[in-house]
């Protein structure tokens, strides 16, 4: 199997569990549309009044055209009909001004909603997913997919309403002539049927133009967010025609998309004129032969003039609908993805973690599939310092990662103190964990929330201390603005060892139960990673803590060693026990302490 | 999170500008004849869809409402019965011929209008796309200072939202308002020929139009910059929580993240509610004056007839004011399309004034205009008097100086925060020196064009980026024409095949972003392969092997010494291990270049350099003490 394919089976594994709105994009636009009912009642009233005092024109029209072949027109008559079509107008502009402020409005407070729905779902998925899934794509849903399903509540739903002038007037030219408004209604099994197929071709292109347009997000997210890698290389022309060609992709199946809906409205536009000759010919030619007075014919034209527009506009809603349902169809995909690592029912809520005694009991690991860690079986005391090391890839990252409880085990178990920690409540569980990932991740934010983040009521004189014990005052000091430098995005502005240790300030501020250092001090000279952890034996001689590294520099005093190669764990003991075991740690040391031999010789 | 360390995003000035229009009709330019062509349908099209009601007119007062017959109707013999009998079957027939002839001009209005709209259509698309591409392509000119200070999401709602707001309205919109234009001159054209006076009175609610407009656009437009600002805001919002999401969830921020995303979101939507209150009012009154002119013709034909008696009724026939109820809706029509256009525009223009303010941002980086050939470097590097600032005032690197001789191995050590990562960075032209040069074989580098510059540097950076695509793909970086075999050789030379090996499709392994599905170390060993694999005639490497287990970190080092035999190379490293063979070791120091020289020099100098030294040696010392053997 592919990576790629396993990618799409991780994707599909991690969604298909909540299908439920997924695919019926209309359930789920109306879950968010409930709340705003009100609304939508008040704008169908209000359409319903003004297309129900629209109706009145014609009405007054027949009457004018009536009353002049009559002859009984006279100046008051006039005047009123005038004043009564000018009030009706009046009448319509407030009524509309009232619906569109509600009904378009709602649309933006069903945006709202939803977005903030969306991103507080995302916060609740796991690592899983945001592996499966470019940012790029995550965010093109929310930003463009959103505004599709947007279009569709607001300007799509007022114009479905506003359709209720089609029965209306329908009625009223049944009442001006059942027969005419017979022959005028022949055209409308073709419209049903060109909608049909139109309809369906839509739905399928829609999601292929916005998956494309996905794609065209991400290519540009990764791009910019890449921009050193891509000016380091200069591979900006490289760049350029992979995006040239998702631009063209896209462009190509928007085209076929613009080509079909365009066919449409000419369509539409021709039966609906057929429907007019149809009228004046068959109404005239009863006028003609005196079966119809020429004041009906005029209404009922006025009549079909005024059912040409929300004809139109039904083509227009099923457009916006098209595009909406994709829209909330792609969204509906995040909102049902379900999070593998989430509170399970039975969480113990009551769960503590005082101690920091962490167990891994027979515990495996897979990353889809591949298994990464092997059967894995050892304690570490409460208040004791355990060092991993291990080559590269040997799976010390993902020990840490299971106990933050990132993933969940394939097999076995992991407790802290005790407690499976499945049954910890996530939240108790991560306000015991200090931990720093070992690539530090700033956010564009002051220093001082940065550090802490996890404690956001720490007073600047614990932020300080934290700093000192992460040597990172000095560079503090130097910053212009100090605690309240502003950083950019991932910390631009800062040196990889400065991003590191105030990472480590804020672990350390958070004051964990269980202290994890996932190669920390990787970019830390050897002078400050000294300091380092000079301050931070002290720090953890009071909690728990795990240490990774590979220099035997940082993790020699540990009160134990884990030795991980290839997902098992091959030694453990102290310095000297490893050492006396002659196995990986020790070849490891001997290597380091051959070059430091070199160096004295030289 | 009021406070921010990113640019500006400049509050609104002016949205609609004949500048922007003039510009955004410079991209619709190389297809000016295709709308040439698409306007001259549309010509056709509006004459003929105008000239429907003029038929419908004159069938109402020649055939329908024929005034011979009721005459005859009138009179009551036989005779007449007759001549009533042939006069219907005249009058049926002067019907039919008409709508068989507007049925006629129906469909060939169909097919017209269907043929411009896809001109329209596919001038649309390749419009837009070549905006999207100039965007992107101006991106990637774009120096690191522009870049560190906008943030990702920002930048990318440029390239994907404000173009597609633009390509909603732009093109399409064009072609539109000058149908829109045309109909109503034709329009007008029409009324005035059949009655000049009642044309007058149509046309009378127009000048009101235009005065709301006026008042409506000062409002709306204002509102759209302010609205595309904050959705900007909103989605860099996002995506920084996207890609931080897993520290946000260690740190169970997530109800702080929320509520400041919320926060932003609230503050589009309310942007928006403002923006819909407007165009709550300004639609209606559009549609208000419509109606008020049918209202007028009404009136005013009423008027004549009343005052000048039924049998002059030549001045406004039955059929006159039927037409002209028509003509005006028709007239209207196009007004009210105009308005509902008008927004758009004015919604695209803020999307057009912020596309426009990035491509006019001009790259701080630029290359010479004739920039020096960059082809054999022998790899001489000289630092003379370098001085640097990220921040005005406030110097990283203070008058540094140093030369590299070709072919030798150097290496750069310092406290952390020292300058090093920046020192690299000017080499390379991330940033340009603020005083003093870089020299490249004595040419200042910034003579030479700088993708050429950075082809000849293969840069290993301290904060890997791998790109999401397979592992192949991550190493060829685009280079289609290197051989799988030079792909897998430096794999190995790194020691990265074993790994690549094991892994489920090999090189066909799909990275995730940012690599997130290999190990930091991993990552690392991938990022030294792909700039090995480029064949660089300069090797810096920053911090290159900090993820990196000793084992493989000597394994590595070999390799590169043969590989870069010959070849000029900056290693930057804290692990002295690393650094001591080098030919030349530079000790920064607060942006200073404090102490240079070998290995032994330094120790014998006894400065910073020894000091850390003497931390690792003094260290290893211990352990031999502590070791039992
Ligand atoms: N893009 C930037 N904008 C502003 N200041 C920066 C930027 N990059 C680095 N700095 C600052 O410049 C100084 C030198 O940083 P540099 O990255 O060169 O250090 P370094 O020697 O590489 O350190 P390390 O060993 O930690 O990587 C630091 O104080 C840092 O905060
Ligand atoms: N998200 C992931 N999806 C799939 N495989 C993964 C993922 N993360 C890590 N792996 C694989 O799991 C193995 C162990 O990775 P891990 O990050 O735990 O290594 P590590 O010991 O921390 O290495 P390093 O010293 O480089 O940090 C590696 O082979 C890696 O390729
Ligand atoms: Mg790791
Ligand atoms: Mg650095």
């Amino acid at each position: 199997m592919t990576g790629r394919a396993e990618r799409a089976d991780a994707a599909e594994h991690s969604r298909d569990s909540g299908k439920a709105l997924h695919g019926r994009p209309f359930l789920s636009l109306l879950r968010y549309n409930l709340p705003y009912w009100p609304r939508y009642l008040g704008g169908a009233m209000l359409a319903m009044m003004f297309v129900g005092v629209g109706l009145v024109v014609p009405l007054v029209i027949r009457g004018i055209v009536r009353a002049f072949e009559t002859g009984t027109m006279t100046r008051q008559l006039l005047a009123l009909y005038f004043l009564g079509l000018l009030l009706i107008a009046a009448a319509e502009g407030v009524a509309r001004y009232f619906q569109r402020t509600l009904m378009i409005g709602a649309s933006r407070h069903f945006e709202f909603d939803l977005r903030n729905d969306y991103f507080r779902h995302v916060q609740r998925l796991s690592q899983r997913f945001f592996h499966c899934n470019q940012t790029g794509d995550i965010m093109a849903r929310a930003v463009n997919d959103l505004n599709y399903a947007r279009d569709f509540i607001g300007p799509g739903i007022m114009g479905t309403v506003d359709m209720i002038r089609l029965p209306a007037t329908l009625g009223m030219m049944i009442y001006l002539s059942g027969r005419l408004t017979l022959v005028a209604l022949v055209p409308l099994p073709f419209i049903s049927i060109a909608v049909y197929f139109f309809v369906r071709y839509m739905n399928r292109q829609s999601k292929v133009v916005q998956d494309l347009f996905s794609a065209l997000t991400a290519r540009v997210q990764e791009n910019l967010a890449g921009a050193r890698v891509v000016k380091a290389y200069g591979i900006a022309d490289r760049e350029m025609r992979a995006f040239r060609k998702a631009c063209e992709a896209y462009m190509r199946e928007n085209i076929k998309l613009v080509a079909v809906m365009s066919f449409a409205w000419p369509l539409i536009g021709m039966v609906i004129g057929a429907a007019v000759l149809t009228v004046v010919w068959y109404g005239g030619g009863m006028v003609i032969h005196g079966d119809l007075t020429l004041a009906d014919l005029t209404a009922f034209l006025i009549c079909m003039v005024m059912l040409a527009f929300p004809m139109a506009q039904f083509g227009w809603v099923i457009t916006l609908y098209q595009r909406g349902a994709v829209g909330m169809n792609r969204i509906a995909e995040i909102l049902c993805a379900v999070p593998d690592i989430r509170d399970e029912p039975d969480a113990l809520q009551e769960a503590a973690i005082t101690r920091g005694e962490i167990q891994f009991d027979h515990a495996h690991f897979a990353y889809n599939g591949v298994a990464v860690l092997h059967d894995l079986c050892f304690t570490i005391r409460a208040g004791e310092t355990v060092a991993i090391v291990g080559p590269t890839g040997s799976g010390k990252s993902t020990v840490i990662a299971l106990i933050a409880r990132e993933y969940d085990v394939s097999g076995g178990r992991v407790l802290i103190d005790g407690f499976d920690i499945r049954s910890i409540p996530l939240r108790t569980l991560r306000r015991a964990m200090g931990y720093v990932p070992q690539d530090p991740f700033v956010f564009s934010d002051s220093v001082r929330e940065n550090i802490r983040l996890g404690k956001p009521d720490a007073s600047d004189a614990a932020i300080r201390a934290a700093c000192e014990t992460a040597q990172f005052s000095a560079d503090l000091e130097e910053m212009p603005a100090g605690l309240d430098t502003l950083l950019g995005e991932r910390g631009v502005n800062l040196s990889g060892g400065q991003k590191q240790r105030l990472t480590l300030a804020r672990a350390i501020l958070c004051d964990p139960v269980i202290l994890m250092l996932d190669d920390a001090l990787s970019s830390v000279d050897t002078h400050t990673e000294e300091r380092i952890l000079e301050g931070l034996r002290e720090v953890m001689a009071t909690r728990t803590s795990i240490i990774v590294s590979h220099r035997v520099s940082t993790v020699r005093h540990a009160d134990r060693i884990l030795v991980l190669d290839d997902g098992r764990i091959v030694e453990q003991g102290t310095h000297d026990e490893l050492l006396a075991l002659d196995g990986l740690y020790a070849h490891m040391h001997r290597r380091q302490l051959l070059e430091r031999a070199l160096e004295s010789e030289a | 999170m009021s406070a921010d360390y990113h640019m500006d995003d400049e509050s609104p000035r002016r949205a609609y500008d004949a500048r922007l229009m003039r510009r955004l009709l410079g991209y619709v330019r190389p297809y000016r004849r295709w709308l040439v062509a698409a306007t001259l349908l549309l010509i056709v099209v509006s004459v003929i869809s105008n000239i429907a009601p003029l038929l419908i007119m004159w069938s109402v007062d020649h055939y329908i409402n024929n005034p011979d017959r009721t005459g005859l109707r009138a009179a009551d013999d036989a005779a007449v019965s007759d001549a009533l009998a042939g006069q219907v079957a005249a009058d049926m027939a002067g019907l039919l011929r008409i709508v068989a002839l507007l049925a006629g001009f129906m469909i060939l209005e169909a097919a017209l209008r269907y043929v411009q709209m896809i001109i329209v259509a596919l001038v649309g698309q390749r419009t837009l796309m070549t905006m999207r591409l100039d965007i992107f392509d101006h991106l990637q000119r774009l120096s690191l200072r522009f870049l560190d200070r906008n943030p990702v999401g920002r930048l990318m709602t440029r390239v994907t939202n404000d173009v597609e707001k633009i390509q909603e309205t732009v093109v399409s919109g064009m072609v539109q308002v000058v149908n829109d234009l045309l109909t109503i001159v034709v329009v007008l054209g029409f009324m005035i020929a059949i009655n000049w006076r009642l044309a007058v009175i149509v046309v009378a609610p127009v000048p009101i139009v235009f005065a709301t407009s006026l008042i409506f656009r000062k409002y709306a437009q204002r509102s759209f910059l302010e609205v595309r600002r904050k959705i900007a805001h909103l989605n860099a919002c996002l995506q920084e929580n996207i890609s931080g999401m897993r520290v946000v969830q260690m740190f169970r921020r997530e109800d702080a993240n929320y509520a400041e995303y919320r926060r932003r979101n609230a503050d589009h939507r309310n942007e928006w509610l403002r923006q819909i209150r407007n165009f709550a009012i300004y639609f209606p009154v559009v549609e208000f004056l419509g109606m008020l002119a049918t209202a007028l013709i009404l009136a005013y034909c009423g008027w004549v007839i009343l005052a000048t008696g039924r049998e002059v009724s030549g001045t406004a026939s039955v059929g006159t004011i039927f037409a002209f109820v028509f003509l005006a809706e028709k007239f209207f029509s196009p007004i009210r399309a105009l308005a509902d256009r008008y927004n758009l525009l004015l919604e695209a223009m803020a999307s057009s004034e912020r596309v426009f303010r990035l491509l006019d941002t001009p790259p701080d980086i630029e290359d010479k205009p004739n920039p020096k050939p960059c082809e054999a470097l022998r790899g001489d590097v000289e630092f003379r008097e370098v001085w640097f600032a990220y921040e005005p005032g406030q110097w990283v690197l203070k008058n540094i100086s140093m030369r590299i001789a070709p072919g030798e191995r150097i290496a750069i050590v310092g406290h952390t925060g020292a300058g090093k990562t920046t020192l690299i960075n000017l080499l390379n032209r991330f940033y340009d020196v603020q005083q003093g040069a870089i020299l490249l074989d004595g040419v200042d580098i910034r003579d030479y064009p700088q993708v050429a510059l950075r082809r000849k540097i293969g840069m290993v950076l301290q904060d890997v980026f791998l790109f999401s695509g397979t592992i192949e793909e991550n190493i060829r970086l685009g280079d289609d024409a290197m051989p799988m075999d030079h792909v897998r050789a430096c794999a190995r030379h790194v020691n990265a095949a074993a790994f690549i090996e094991k892994l489920p499709g090999g090189y066909g392994y799909h990275v995730g972003e940012r690599g997130c599905n290999l190990s930091t170390g991993q990552r690392q060993l991938l990022a030294f392969a792909r700039t090995l694999a480029h064949d660089p005639s300069i090797l810096v490497l920053d911090e290159a092997t900090s993820s990196i287990d000793t084992e493989t970190e000597a394994l590595i080092q070999d390799a590169i010494a043969k590989l870069m035999a010959g070849r000029t190379s900056i290693v930057i490293a804290h692990r002295l291990s690393t650094v001591q063979h080098a030919d030349l070791i530079i000790v920064m120091h607060h942006g200073e270049v404090r102490e240079s020289g070998t290995h032994q020099e330094l120790l014998a100098k006894g400065g910073i350099y020894r000091t850390l030294y003497e931390l690792q040696y003094r260290d290893a010392a211990g352990q031999d003490a502590a070791t039992p053997e």
